[in-house]
């Protein structure tokens, strides 16, 4: 049985998609079957980088216009990658996110089980390793919904105050209420501040104890990424990056997790 | 035209509304015992009465929730709201072994106790316990189709 996992935050820009995407490459990249599944509906964003227009949107899947199956496209060949690369997108129409937004709690109970049910279909019918979400930030109906159906919830944060309050009170109010196994990964961290902390193991140490959450992964800030994102697959175009090197290490971590 | 102003439901008692309602009816001289009143008018407050009241009855239950010793954990034995859904965020309420059956029996939509054990793994008299105490918080429900028993939530 495939591993699941999510990426979610709390607030956004902490480089969630970033992440998922080179995560789910790297995976490819070793010949595993991946899956990654934008439930970020109020800002999609994996149809930009794929620049795809899939026959069906992962809403028309909720909407049950469709299976889940019929939302998946392949982008291993194109990527040029050993293991299936299977690719869930969000429809980012400004009719779509309007949509979501009016949504009600009993569509929400259907969301949820189809959500689940969706993780299922995928486990079984394409025999993915790997499953992974992409999330809006925040304590939104779809983010939670995939935080429960996933085994692991990787809680990515920038290390400053806001992150650090925010991500604490989702850390004890959601991931524990939800009974999920959670780590964080630590995203566009400053050099100084690590320094500043007497280097990156005590850094670690401390927001560890702070959030009190394992840490999963740590990467640095690079401004050449932010110039780069939507454009480009680190984790296959430049493999010896800084960047694709830190996502490596996470995608070993969580194997272990 | 009655007004409630400002009123923070979660951190005011309940009651609150009840007495702003009468208030505000005698502010307009609307009482049931006002003299000349149009009675049409005064069975229209009577109504939104009834209604205000059966509001605070439900808020009160939640701010009673809210207010137990065990957080805003849902337990066994407390019925919810009638239209509270099995939603997420009931889920985050529930303890763990309730939540458990909840998550599978949403995955699976529909099931008997006997599916729902093959699912999490646990023996079916266990399973059929906590989907019956679902059922009696009002989070599941349950029908009986030939000799078997179904529980599903409610979409």
């Amino acid at each position: 049985m495939g591993k699941t996992f999510a990426f979610h935050s709390y607030k956004g820009g902490t480089g969630k998609t970033s992440l998922v995407v080179n995560l789910g490459a790297t995976y490819a990249k070793q010949g595993a079957n991946v899956c990654i599944l934008d439930f970020d509906f109020r800002a999609p964003s994996l149809n930009v980088l794929f620049k795809a227009k899939p026959q069906f949107w992962l809403n028309d899947y909720l909407e049950e216009k469709c299976g889940m199956i019929d939302t998946l496209v392949d982008q291993s060949e194109r990527l040029g990658l050993r293991g299936k690369f299977w690719v869930g997108f969000a429809n980012p129409s400004l009719e779509a996110l309007k949509d979501i937004m009016s949504k009600d709690r009993k569509w929400e109970v259907r969301a949820l089980s189809k959500t689940l049910s969706g993780k299922k279909e995928i486990l079984k019918e394409k025999l993915v390793d790997y499953l992974i979400y992409d999330t809006s930030p925040g304590a939104q109906y779809s983010s939670i919904n995939a935080l429960a159906g996933a085994d692991l919830v990787s809680l990515v944060m920038k290390a400053d105050e806001f992150d650090l309050e925010g991500t604490k009170e989702l850390a004890k109010g959601v991931y524990e209420a939800l009974g999920r196994k959670s780590g964080i990964v630590l995203n566009k961290i400053p050099l100084e501040q690590i320094a500043a902390a007497g280097g990156k193991e005590k850094f670690g140490k401390q927001i560890e104890a702070e959030v009190g959450l394992p840490l999963v992964g740590m990467i640095p800030c690079m401004c050449e990424l932010m110039a780069f994102g939507g454009k480009s697959i680190y984790a296959i175009e430049k493999p010896e990056h800084i960047f694709s090197r830190s996502v490596g290490e996470i995608a070993e971590t969580l194997k272990g997790m | 035209m009655l007004h409630i102003y400002n009123t923070n439901l979660c951190m005011c008692s309940a009651h609150k509304l009840s007495y702003s309602l009468g208030a505000d009816l005698h502010k307009c001289g609307l009482a049931v015992s006002s003299r000349g009143t149009d009675p049409i008018l005064v069975d229209l407050l009577k109504k939104m009465n009834r209604n205000m009241e059966v509001i605070t009855r439900k808020l009160d239950k939640l701010i009673e929730l809210q207010r137990s010793p065990s957080g805003p954990m849902l337990r066994p034995g407390v019925s919810l709201p009638d239209d509270m859904p099995l939603d997420v965020t009931t889920l985050l309420t529930l303890p763990d072994h309730l939540r458990k059956s909840a998550l599978a029996l949403s995955t699976l939509r529909e099931a008997t106790a006997t599916d729902l054990s093959k699912e999490t793994g646990r023996v079916r008299a266990v399973e059929s316990d906590y989907l019956n105490q679902l059922v009696s918080m009002g989070l599941v429900r349950k029908k009986r189709k030939g000799r078997d028993v179904y529980f599903y939530v409610e979409t």
